[in-house]
């Protein structure tokens, strides 16, 4: 039996999305931009005062029913691809956002390098747990193109897929001609998208200029969206988690009408974050009580509303310490057992930290977590009564002493079954040999990992001609290094 | 002996393939093969290959339990042909004299260090479970044992490894051996407590004690 971990009924998940519609048609969206809103009162939506949007259900149903049920996320390599939707495991895709990197080791904050970024790329491209990288840097050096520096600093280190996001449309151009290069043409870059922009609604029920800006960006040139909403329970959604869920399902349905208008049939990712406000410090969470449950809830939603849904996985702890792993693991499994199929993971701080020791932690969790996933088999040979037999026909002085070590069985299965570590990064020897090792922390025999990875682990290099494409793309559009 | 005997051999080791480890011994032999040289150039590198492996943390326990079994298969073929031809097989590295204490039947770690040391080249003298104390003693004065290990699991039956250490000397012989503890219910301050020499918290680090030590002494 494989677990399925269910926090909403099939009657509440409908009760859910009827709401979703009934805000859609009877509240409406508030959109910024005029062509858009044109372009809707075109397709039969109702225009209304304050740049007030209101869509009508049979529209909504007939864009989600365009919408394609699978997405595609490509790496350099083909065989690293990742297809929401058909997976056995749900999708780990560690994020790098923003400023700050956690030195683990002394305990304080630095602003993030750009070997901070590769190296925590390499990482992920080493660990077999981890299927792509998110990267949105400002790292000073850039001055300008985040985008595209993301772009180049990910694939560099990585042939997973590596996702990025903008705030700046002109730094879209340059990235989708690398990314075309690297495909090899831009058919095949429409067959293979190794480029996915994440763009945000705002709520309550809003797209602002910028956001429908890149909304017409992505559709025109077919590039995968990744379409956040973020709605903390009780500051711009309601506090409640149905209430939550229903407003967030429609800001997505709204953004997802928009593009099917603009590019029918495009693939429309939904970044479903959960977040909730914390009334004590005024402090958005996303690793509190509240998130847990509908981290829980992730996989339900997404299989009811039949769209790929990518969520996220993000500690609040400030430090690598037991609330860090508390938090990790709260949302993490609830999330992978109710049926998540892809998850992106922030490190700590809110999002705004990432750390290299960290994914070994990571990498842990998810193992254990897949191996739950994949339940208890009972068979003939998984009863093993022929070896416990065996086992016991060995009596010394009147007493059984047998034991399972000796047995071919064990070692048959004893991967398959307990999936053992092949590394000592979680200590499992005796308290003696631990001290003798050095009586070591998690966080000193992670980092002695992470720097064993880094010194030994070479990612597949560019081809020469990508190279020689990433000087032209750099010269042509005046990029810096 | 041709190289090809001599891997074919260490692969069904390292394979844990008993079955062919005997077919290969076997046939060796009655084709002239000295088992001394069987014993030497195939049985013995194959094992400690094995027995690195595991040190490295490249195989698990089970493979070198495997691993260990195949190969005992083959050293007792050639002891026995060692013994028809009245020669002697190699001088054992040392003698050891091992045991479950009384009122306790666990067996694995003392198992477990029983083949590995067997398979590094020493004499084992394997009590068994549930052992009274005098046996240690008794046992290790028969054989002239260099080290008595014993085992205790419960926080009962830890008190017989105490006992084994005074029987040891009212025999006389205490200074004359090492003596090693291990189990589940004891630890570093447990062996210093009743003046054993040695504690190991596993099997493997029971072989790499024993190991070193007479190494020292030899």
């Amino acid at each position: 039996m494989k677990p399925d971990l269910r926090i909403l009924s099939k009657e509440e998940l409908d009760v859910i999305f009827t709401s979703a519609l009934y805000l859609l048609r009877n509240v409406g969206v508030n959109i910024e931009d005029e062509e858009i809103r044109t372009l809707l009162g075109n397709r039969g939506c109702d225009l209304g005062p304050n740049n007030i949007v209101y869509f009508p259900e049979w529209l909504v149903k007939d864009c989600l029913n365009s919408t394609p049920k699978e997405v595609t996320i490509c790496g350099r390599n083909p065989k690293k691809d990742m297809t929401i939707g058909r997976q056995r495991y749900p999708y780990i895709i560690p994020h790098v956002l923003n400023v700050n990197y956690y030195d683990a080791v002394n305990q304080n904050y630095t602003t993030t390098t750009r070997e901070n970024v590769e190296n925590f790329v390499k990482i992920c491209d080493f660990l077999d747990t981890i299927d792509g990288v998110w990267i949105v840097t400002m790292l000073p050096q850039f001055k300008e193109m985040y985008m595209f520096n993301d772009f180049e600093m990910g694939i560099r280190a990585t042939t997973k897929p590596v996702c990025i996001t903008t705030l700046e449309t002109e730094s879209v151009d340059p990235t989708y001609e690398l990314a075309t290069a690297i495909a090899g043409s831009k058919e095949e870059l429409k067959k293979r998208p190794l480029m996915t922009i994440c763009l945000c609604a705002v709520s309550p029920l809003s797209w602002t200029k910028q956001g429908c800006e890149t909304l017409k960006a992505v559709a025109r040139w077919g590039i995968q969206p990744a379409l956040a909403t973020e709605a903390p329970m009780g500051d711009t959604g309601p506090v409640t988690f149905a209430g939550d869920i229903a407003q967030k399902m429609a800001e997505y349905l709204s953004g997802d009408v928009i593009l099917q208008s603009l590019n029918k049939g495009m693939a429309v990712l939904w970044v479903n974050v959960h977040e909730s406000f914390d009334q004590r410090t005024g402090m958005v969470n996303l690793a509190s009580r509240g998130d847990f449950v509908q981290a829980c809830a992730m996989g339900q939603i997404e299989k009811h509303i039949g769209v790929p849904v990518l969520s996220p996985v993000s500690p609040d702890s400030h430090m690598l310490d037991m609330q860090e792993a508390y938090e990790l693991g709260f949302t993490l499994l609830p999330q992978m057992l109710g049926g998540s199929r892809a998850i992106v993971v922030h490190g700590l701080d809110t999002t705004r930290a990432f750390n290299d020791e960290l994914l070994l932690l990571l990498d842990d969790m998810v193992a254990s977590a897949r191996r739950l996933i994949d339940g208890i088999d009972v068979n003939t040979d998984t009863l093993a009564t022929d070896i416990i037999k065996n086992v016991c026909s060995k009596i010394e002085k009147g007493r059984r002493v047998g034991h399972f070590l000796d047995q071919k069985h064990t070692l048959t299965w004893y991967e398959k079954e307990q999936r053992p570590r092949k590394d000592f990064v979680f200590e499992k020897h005796s308290r003696e040999k631990w001290m003798e090792l050095g009586a070591k922390t998690f966080v000193q025999r992670a980092h002695e990992r992470v720097q064993e990875i880094l010194h030994t682990h070479k990612p597949e290099p560019l081809p020469r001609e990508i190279e020689a494409k990433i000087l032209e793309i750099r010269k042509k559009y005046k990029i810096g290094e | 002996m041709s190289s090809s005997t001599i891997e074919a051999i260490k692969d069904a080791v390292t394979n844990y393939d008993e079955d062919l480890v005997k077919k290969l011994v076997t046939q060796a032999i009655s084709e002239g093969v000295d088992p001394l040289k069987l014993l030497n150039n195939a049985l013995t590198p194959a094992i400690r290959e094995v027995g690195d492996r595991f040190g490295k943390c490249e195989i698990f326990l089970t493979e070198l339990l495997l691993a260990a079994n195949a190969c005992m298969v083959g050293v007792e073929i050639t002891k026995k042909k060692l013994l028809e031809q009245q020669r002697s097989a190699n001088e054992p590295k040392g003698k050891i004299v091992l045991g479950t204490v009384q009122g306790d039947v666990h067996n694995i770690g003392k198992d477990i260090l029983k083949v590995l040391l067997e398979t590094s080249g020493y004499e084992v003298f394997d009590l068994g479970i549930d052992v009274p104390a005098e046996d240690f003693a008794k046992m290790a004065v028969s054989v002239k044992a260099d080290f008595v290990g014993s085992s205790a699991l419960l926080t009962t039956t830890r008190p017989e490894q105490k006992l084994i250490e005074e029987k040891l000397k009212q025999t006389g012989i205490r200074d004359k051996l090492h003596t090693i503890v291990g189990g589940g219910a004891t630890d570093q301050e447990w062996a210093h407590e009743i003046g054993a020499d040695y504690y190991a918290a596993d099997a493997v680090e029971g072989v790499e004690i024993i190991k070193r030590v007479i190494e020292k002494h030899a």
